[in-house]
């Protein structure tokens, strides 16, 4: 059952139209991300110092997250050999800030890594200036998106913290993950990791409610005809399908759209915090606990890329109202 | 740089009559013919012979149809490009610097070594006006004939985009909409040009002169004398196209 719910996931994915690589990196990287932040945390107000095969995954995990979704970010490029380009108009752009912050990231990351590794004190410092950088690299992220005024489904307040808040929820339940599975205890990560689930999960709900409300553009002001006229497109400027209309004008139908949100509340939220709270009732056997943990993780990060191709594919753009639709 | 610049000498751009403008596409093809061949040549078509032909048009004509009260149902054909904004995002947005707006004439270009295709500029722009092309890599846009309007090789006559120059009814107009001695801002001020979406706040230096009202007075006089009158004969209906006309 599982494997052919993936299968017809996979092939979805592969043949949908918002970016896949963007979706790919802006999850992967925000878990990446998310997991140095949730570490800083638990530095701040506990010990963080585990066995070395802990340490040597969570290290591996981060890193491996964090690179693996900034190179997939450049395949959607039409360019990618010209990305460095990309680093010189952090003064306008928000991409560029992104770009910028997410190379900057890695060399406080690189240094905590080592100095962690080594259980030099000092790590903590390069921990904290890590994680400063990580969530200045998500904020941009979310601030590209909720800066463009022609999205009304983006351009609104909740649209960063989501980011944030994604980032740190799935960050902190592999922390978790990882805990089950070297059987290791960490002071408050069981409270955190319940907070920020349960705080995704709220944010999510509430931005789906904002986004219920239409912009103030709409048909009447794209063509500007009067605002009382009934304005309706008559004919498109051609038959077939044009840059815009495979870029910018995607549909789902509001059945698929509100399973795919029950997919993502499930997968991500309630899936993960019943295993964390009832976990002393479900341990059977160690093997079966740990790997029951690793498919919760693994399900938590499909609904993350579920949340994200929604949040793609849920994105009116104005210019859409060119194209038939008379609000956005 | 991807900053606006401070100030601009003048604002270039295009005013559309949609009063005239009767859909024919000339305006959309005759700048594909242009500009493939110019500033951003080729604009790349793909499977352009095919089931599914798509590919980059700077121009390109919509037909919406307007009810009103006032007016009853009227078709209004809309061609749209680039409109050069004054507050430009698909500059500010842009990561690497190729685009970028003109201080001296107002024009949003795109420099093609620079662009790296990320694609963020057509995602802030709310008319469509940039497109991408595939086989390039890079996004293209409306020049305004960048490469036409100032070429000494050309009749000064032919000077214009090549839009302007092709329109067969004359309902396209090009000029400094900054200055306001200008014939095309005289116009605009006449005619109640206006902005597309202007809650976009984007300044569009491209404006649009809606359709005139209709004089419904005619219709009716013609209808009432063709019920009315039994006496109806050419010479009738002939004095009231002349009284019109005057």
């Amino acid at each position: 059952m599982i494997m052919i719910f993936l299968l017809i996931l996979g092939k979805k994915l592969l043949k949908m139209h918002p970016s896949k690589s963007i979706i790919f990196f802006t999850v992967m990287s925000g878990t990446g991300y998310g997991i140095i932040i949730c570490l800083s945390f638990l530095a701040l107000i506990a010990e963080i110092n585990f066995n070395y095969g802990f340490k040597l995954s969570l290290i591996l995990i981060s890193f491996l997250f964090i690179t693996l979704g900034l190179l997939s970010s450049t395949l959607h490029l039409g360019h990618p050999e010209r990305a460095w380009r990309s680093f010189s108009q952090w003064r306008s752009s928000w991409l560029s800030r992104e770009g910028l912050a997410a190379v900057l990231t890695y060399i406080p990351l690189m240094l905590f890594y080592l100095l962690w590794f080594l259980e030099m004190d000092i790590f903590k410092y390069f921990l904290y200036s890590a994680s400063i950088l990580s969530v200045i690299t998500i904020y941009c992220t979310g601030q590209m998106y909720a800066s463009l005024k022609t999205v009304p489904a983006w351009n609104n307040v909740y649209v960063t913290p989501i980011y944030l808040i994604n980032g740190l929820s799935i960050g902190s339940l592999s922390i978790y993950c990882l805990t089950r599975f070297y059987e290791s205890e960490i002071q408050h990560l069981y409270q955190f990791t319940l907070l920020s689930l349960a705080l995704c999960l709220m944010l999510k709900i509430i931005y789906w409610f904002h986004i219920r409300t239409k912009s103030t553009s709409s048909i009447n002001t794209a063509i500007g005809l009067g605002k009382d006229n009934k304005v309706s497109s008559f004919e498109g400027p051609h038959t077939g399908r044009n840059f815009l209309t495979t870029e910018m004008i995607n549909k789902i139908k509001k059945e698929k759209a509100n399973f795919l949100r029950l997919c993502f509340i499930i997968l991500s939220c309630i899936l993960p915090i019943y295993m964390i709270v009832q976990e002393a009732t479900l341990i059977i056997d160690a093997f079966i606990l740990k790997l029951s943990f690793f498919i919760t993780l693994v399900f938590a990060l499909i609904g993350m890329l579920i949340e994200r191709y929604l949040f793609f594919i849920q994105a009116k753009h104005v210019v859409s109202l060119y194209y038939g639709e008379n609000k956005v | 740089m991807t900053s606006l610049p401070a100030k601009q000498n003048k604002k270039l751009g295009l005013v559309i009559d949609l009063d005239i403008c009767v859909g024919c596409h000339a305006c959309a093809v005759n700048c594909k013919e242009w500009n493939t061949s110019g500033h951003s040549s080729p604009l790349h078509d793909i499977d352009p012979y095919g089931d599914d032909p798509t590919g980059v048009w700077f121009n390109r004509i919509h037909t919406f149809e307007v009810e009103s009260e006032i007016n009853g149902s009227k078709t209004v054909h809309f061609p749209k490009s680039c409109l050069h904004c004054s507050d430009a995002p698909c500059v500010t947005v842009c990561p690497t610097g190729a685009s970028y707006k003109r201080e001296e004439d107002g024009i949003v270009l795109v420099n093609p070594e620079t662009c790296i295709g990320c694609k963020l500029c057509s995602w802030s722009c709310p008319y469509g006006a940039r497109e991408y092309d595939e086989e390039a890599g890079i996004m293209k846009k409306c020049t305004l004939c960048v490469d036409k309007i100032y070429n000494e090789n050309i009749p000064e006559s032919d000077r214009v985009p090549a839009c302007v120059s092709t329109c067969p009814a004359g309902a396209r107009s090009f000029g400094d909409l900054g200055d306001e001695n200008s014939d095309i801002f005289k116009l605009v001020e006449e005619r109640n040009g206006y902005d597309l979406m202007p809650e976009q706040d984007c300044l569009p230096t491209n404006k649009y002169l809606p359709p005139r009202e209709k004089n419904n007075q005619f219709k009716n006089d013609a209808l009432n004398s063709i019920t009315n009158d039994n006496d109806f004969s050419f010479d009738t209906w002939k004095e009231i196209v002349e009284d019109a006309s005057k």
